[in-house]
């Protein structure tokens, strides 16, 4: 086989000193290339709908950053995240506001289930994930016979810390999100799971040959994913006041998306939370940018496909993978 | 009429083949013998087309070809035999006897299977293999397979017109005395319709097939002897004769080792790779293990710091039983690993230089339950300054480093570890002679501070230079245990009588 | 890496003199393109499960079961097996199937004579959209060799991208085929079965021929069993992937054909679920995930036991919606147990 010849020098050419930039740079250039198309995008109105928007995505994203970096992918966020809009619609009215911690808890189970199941069955992820999402999806249909499950208005006052708004008219999914932002951050950058998943996804050969025990790190990722989903399922159903089996569908792509423009590799490895929040405030820009402009619902995801591939194609570390399946 | 002359080859600072010239003449087997990184595989590698080499020619009757790939060397009549065989195993036999050569067997569009197989049955033949042809590849025997890999080779004289030449890499490794002997009568009763070059570690079956004999040392060709005119000792002596420079490796810097035993084999072994080994290593001993493909060493290496548990025996450390299922449990006995891909098992190339130190050993960095990056650069600084690992800073990710301190940096990670146990694994592989005796010196240093050091090397040279003890290993067992004292060392002569 | 560790017995002499029972089992077995008991799996499934449901509702070998409830219900999953088949042999996936799917329906409907508007290209619709799928497949080909994007990646662009187009064109709303001739593929019989069962089975004969008498059937198995291996012996590995999934969107082609035809109309919905029940099928058949093993006989059968498992519980009154999670158990239970499982994998 050949060899790898180590290179001496550490000259770093231009090019790679520019390229983590390039999601920043792409968002700043979006808002201004909107703002031209449609003078009146940049505004603090529609500054508080892209951010809220791009709030939920974000907190999808963040858990699917897990994941991804590790080298695998979760097909079953969407899914996750309508179930867990049934389920806190469900719950509420029963148990209060335990329905919360019990809400993600639920998602905590399926995704530390799917990463059971592609860790210790050697199932790929993409597999593994498109059955248990299909499980949870099936399992939201079965619960009101494929309804959707409003909130009392008990239920809403109970979703009020999610569904109003702070200082400044400032809406509490921002927030919200940004909490999470800042964990995850944290948690990448001073924790031993942070550090143990960047060393796994970017080498999982030498993490292992170094004493680190991979299978446990991997079902913790598709847990936290799954966690991470469950809090945008009940952010959702916070703020549409219900619960339905196909709530999030249409936001898997953006998620991924999301991700992967932000700049973490589907090879693993490089990446952050950080390029995740970024990623997540592009594409919703493009989503709302596009609506603003007139382009359909359906139209986006044609411009959506088109960007995945070409950030793929742009961001995959192709050294790694010397076959490509 | 095959001939391969001047040639050489690099690989970043290493010479691999240096002005090397053989001659392969019709309806003969010349033999290719030296010992690991002499420059066999790379030689056979050039001539099949599936390496280009830096300088030299390759001639065929005498006009000068260059080989683009293994396709063109097949149009000139080479064809190779893996060592890792490279039969499709999910395909029929004779599928992968046609495969990517079906034109012949195709009318309009289809494939005729019954015709794929009787031509399959046909040069089954031609070798003295009566299988089934629609048997999976998977289903047969290392031999078996062995044979229709030879098959497939010798099929190249229905599609070209060029005498052949059929390359054997270690052909007989796997393979089981009688089944060697089958080989090579085949062997020779296809002389007349192919030439062919054995390479092998074994010498005297190198002797009973050969016409002739090249041996090569350190990527040159020293020797070429009719295989009439030489006997296995002198070929030994021919592969290897080289005064040992005690200097080079540090040999005044080799102390007694201390009392206390930190790791003991008891009837250790691995189903299928090696079995009844003992062995003891002591506080501060560097003990060796020399031995070919196949001997079983690589693996027992692996069973040491837990990528292959051992399915009978017990190993044990610092006096109590240790079964290491995964390296995490070795690491956690405090065993460290230098593995010889370092750029795949050894560092984590896009993390820092101070992330892949820590990596084994966080806690080391951790405060409060939290990673604390000053503290975390603080131990990386320190490692820097005394292995004086060339690099901008601690933060730098690993991936452009070069070899030597990347190499450097795996050993700070083990050290910061506290590990009292280092697994090498072919720790010089791919460094340059600077980079080596730096790693010559760190291995006595931790030597002197008491680490035990468990060494596989790639030559016999280097193993003797820098162990205390050598296990010499042949087909699985320790066939020999050999004291090297500074200044006392055993001939390699002496190792290679025990290993081939 | 290390050298995985082969444990392949180490000599054991060529198969000596097999019984006929033996010999027997092994055509058996290489029809199914395995070689142990466990891509028997499958088969012995499918007829456990047809007898367990026969006895628990004997209106389940009713003829007229077997004939809609089976054969008609299965025949668009058979097709797209078909392709996905292909694909999966050689270790890769594809997950555009919905996409493309949508944009075939959306042709038909709007080609041939519909109610949005006054097209009435006849059989012209179904032979654009096939054709228009076909080149979606080369597209992804192309995208995956060419950009060396992994398949994943690169067919879940496609799938979204063909989404998008699919329903953008349909104006978000459905679009009902009025072209009887059209319709006909969906209820017309012939021998007392829908002529959509007749291209099913069609289709799955073509797919067994390229499988089997091809060059190109060769490769797929020579690529999914060691792509290096195949490489070095001269096997022509980009341009067999490119028309793999060129291949893929054919058929898919057909299947969005047979779909426009049955629900009699195009919408937005019309590919849902259809790449998990495919992928369900190719792998519950026996067919493994990382290639070189299985084929479209196993794939057949493996839509046969989603389709009798869906038709079952249709008939014992199960909830529909218990259909997804019991599929998701299935894949499951599928993949978990079958043995081939290539050891030092990395499995992604």
């Amino acid at each position: 086989m050949t060899s790898f010849v180590a290179t001496e020098g550490l000259h770093v050419g231009l090019a790679e000193r520019i390229r983590p930039f390039t999601p920043l740079l792409l968002l700043v250039l979006l808002t201004v290339g909107v703002n031209i198309a449609e003078p009146g995008f940049a505004s603090l109105n529609t500054a508080s709908v892209v951010l809220a928007d791009a709030s939920v995505l974000f907190i999808l994203a963040a858990g699917l950053t897990f994941v991804i970096m590790l080298g695998g992918i979760d097909l079953s966020v969407q899914a996750a995240a309508s179930f867990a809009s049934m389920v806190v619609a469900e719950l509420l009215p029963r148990v209060g506001y335990a329905a919360f911690p019990i809400t993600i808890l639920v998602g905590l189970g399926m995704g530390i289930a799917s990463g059971f199941v592609h860790v210790k069955l050697r199932i790929p992820s993409f597999v593994a994930t498109l059955a248990t999402g299909g499980i949870m999806t099936g399992l939201s249909l079965l619960m009101e016979g494929g309804r959707t499950v409003s909130l009392t208005d008990q239920g809403r006052d109970q979703a009020a810390w999610i569904s109003g708004a702070w200082a400044l008219g400032v809406p509490n999914v921002i927030l919200i999100a940004v909490v999470v932002a800042i964990g995850g951050m944290l948690a990448q950058r001073y924790t031993r799971f942070g550090r143990y998943s960047a060393a796994i996804g970017a080498g999982e050969p030498a993490a292992r040959a170094a004493g680190i025990s991979v299978d446990p790190h991997k079902i913790i990722a598709f847990g936290l994913s799954g966690a991470f989903a469950a809090l945008a399922g009940i952010v959702l159903a916070a703020r549409l006041a219900s619960g339905s089996p196909d709530l999030a569908n249409q936001l898997l792509l953006p998620a991924i998306a999301a991700v992967i423009v932000g700049g973490t590799a589907i090879t693993g490895g490089v990446g952050s939370i950080g390029r995740t929040v970024v990623g997540a405030l592009i594409v919703s820009i493009v989503r709302i940018g596009m609506t603003y402009v007139g382009v359909d619902i359906f139209a986006q995801q044609i411009v959506f496909g088109a960007a995945l591939i070409f950030a793929v194609f742009v961001t995959i570390d192709r050294s790694k993978i010397p076959i490509i399946k | 009429m095959l001939k391969v002359e001047g040639v050489s080859k690099s690989f970043g600072p290493v010479k691999a083949l240096r002005n090397a010239t053989i001659v392969v003449g019709a309806n003969e087997v010349v033999g290719l013998i030296g010992e690991n990184g002499a420059g066999k595989s790379t030689l056979m590698r050039i001539l099949s087309g599936g390496m280009r080499p830096d300088a030299g020619t390759i001639a065929v009757d005498g006009a000068p070809v260059a080989l683009r790939d293994t396709a063109q060397a097949n149009r000139y009549g080479i064809a190779m035999v893996f060592q890792e065989q490279s039969l499709l195993l999910n395909m029929s036999v004779a599928d992968n006897l046609h495969l990517a050569n079906e034109r012949s067997f195709i009318r309009l569009g289809v494939l005729s299977r019954r015709r794929m197989i009787e031509a399959a049955r046909d040069r089954l033949a031609r070798v003295g293999l009566e299988i089934d042809p629609t048997q999976k590849a998977g289903e047969l025997s290392f031999a078996a397979r062995q044979m229709v890999e030879l098959a497939k080779a010798l099929s190249l004289e229905e599609r070209t017109s060029a005498p052949l030449t059929i390359l054997l890499d270690e052909p007989t490794s796997v393979l089981e005395s009688k089944d060697i002997n089958i080989l090579f009568d085949r062997i020779r009763s296809l002389k007349s319709r192919a030439s062919f070059v054995f390479v092998s570690h074994r010498l005297d079956e190198v002797l009973a097939i050969s016409d002739r004999i090249y041996v090569m040392k350190d990527g040159e060709i020293v020797a070429e002897r009719p295989a009439g005119a030489t006997s296995v000792p002198a070929l030994h002596a021919m592969m290897v004769g080289r005064d040992l420079d005690a200097e080079y490796y540090r040999e005044a810097r080799q102390k007694p080792p201390g009392d206390e035993v930190v790791m003991e084999a008891k009837g250790l072994g691995v189903q299928g790779a090696y079995r009844h080994v003992n062995f003891t290593v002591r506080r501060g001993e560097v003990l060796g293990i020399a031995g070919v493909i196949g001997s079983g060493r690589e693996e027992l290496t692996r069973t040491l710091f837990g990528f292959l548990p051992q399915t009978s025996g017990a190993l044990l450390i610092d006096g109590r039983p240790a079964s290491l299922k995964t390296p995490t449990q070795a690491v956690a006995a405090g065993v460290g690993y230098i593995p010889r891909e370092r750029r795949v098992e050894g560092l984590v190339m896009d993390i820092s230089v101070a992330a892949n130190i820590t990596l084994a050993r966080l806690d080391a960095a951790m405060r409060h339950g939290f990673i604390d990056h000053g503290r975390e650069r603080a131990i990386a600084d320190e490692w820097v300054r005394r292995l004086r690992i060339r690099t901008p800073s601690a933060a730098q990710v690993c991936r452009n480093l070069s070899g030597g301190n990347q190499q450097k940096i795996v050993i700070a990670r083990w050290l910061t570890a506290d590990s009292h146990i280092l697994v090498l694994d072919h720790p010089t592989r791919g460094l340059d002679v600077g980079a080596k005796e730096e790693v010559y010196d760190m291995i006595r240093n931790l030597s002197a501070e008491g680490v035990a050091i468990v060494l596989t090397s790639d030559t016999l040279e280097e193993t003797i230079g820098l162990c205390h003890t050598i296990l010499v290993m042949r087909d699985g067992e320790i066939t020999a245990r050999f004291d090297a004292p500074p200044y006392a060392k055993p001939a390699q002569v002496a190792l290679l009588e025990h290993m081939v | 890496m290390a050298p995985a560790f082969q444990s392949t017995p180490s000599v054991a002499d060529p198969a000596p003199e097999q019984s006929r029972l033996e010999r027997g089992r092994a055509v058996l077995q290489r029809s199914f393109g395995g070689g142990r008991l466990a891509d028997f799996g499958p088969l012995i499934v499918l007829i456990g499960l047809s007898l367990i449901l026969g006895l628990l509702n004997p209106s389940f070998f009713s003829f007229r079961n077997l004939v809609w409830g089976l054969a008609n219900s299965a025949a668009i999953p058979l097709i797209l097996a078909m392709g996905s088949t292909f694909i999966i042999l050689m270790g890769s996936i594809d997950l555009s199937v919905e996409g493309v799917l949508s944009v075939g329906a959306m042709i038909v409907a709007l080609l041939c004579a519909n109610d949005s508007n006054n097209h009435d290209f006849g059989w012209w619709g179904p032979v654009l959209a096939i054709a228009a799928c076909t080149g979606l497949g080369l597209l992804n080909g192309l995208v995956h060799v060419v950009l060396r994007i992994p398949s994943f990646m690169a067919t879940l662009g496609l799938w979204f991208v063909g989404l998008g187009v699919g329903t953008v064109a349909l104006g978000g709303s459905a679009v009902r085929v009025l072209d009887h001739n059209i319709r006909s593929i969906a209820f017309q019989k012939v021998l007392a079965f829908p002529l959509a069962v007749w291209i099913a089975v069609a289709m799955f004969l073509l797919a067994l021929f390229l499988e089997r008498r091809t060059r190109f059937g060769r490769y797929i198995y020579a690529i999914g069993g060691g792509e290096d291996i195949a490489m070095l012996a001269g096997v022509p590995v980009k341009r067999t992937r490119i028309l793999a999934f060129t291949l893929a969107g054919f058929f898919t082609g057909v299947a969005a054909v047979l779909a426009a035809a049955q629900l009699g109309q195009a919408n937005t919905t019309i590919a849902d679920g259809r790449l998990f029940m495919t992928v369900t099928a190719v792998v519950v058949g026996g067919t493994a995930l990382t290639g070189g093993w299985g084929g479209v006989a196993n794939s057949l059968v493996g839509v046969m036991i989603v389709a009798a498992l869906a038709n079952g519980m249709v008939l014992l009154g199960i909830s529909p919606y218990i259909h997804e999670a019991v599929q998701g158990l299935m894949i499951i239970a599928a993949v978990g147990l079958s043995i081939r499982r290539s050891g030092s994998f990395v499995i992604k």
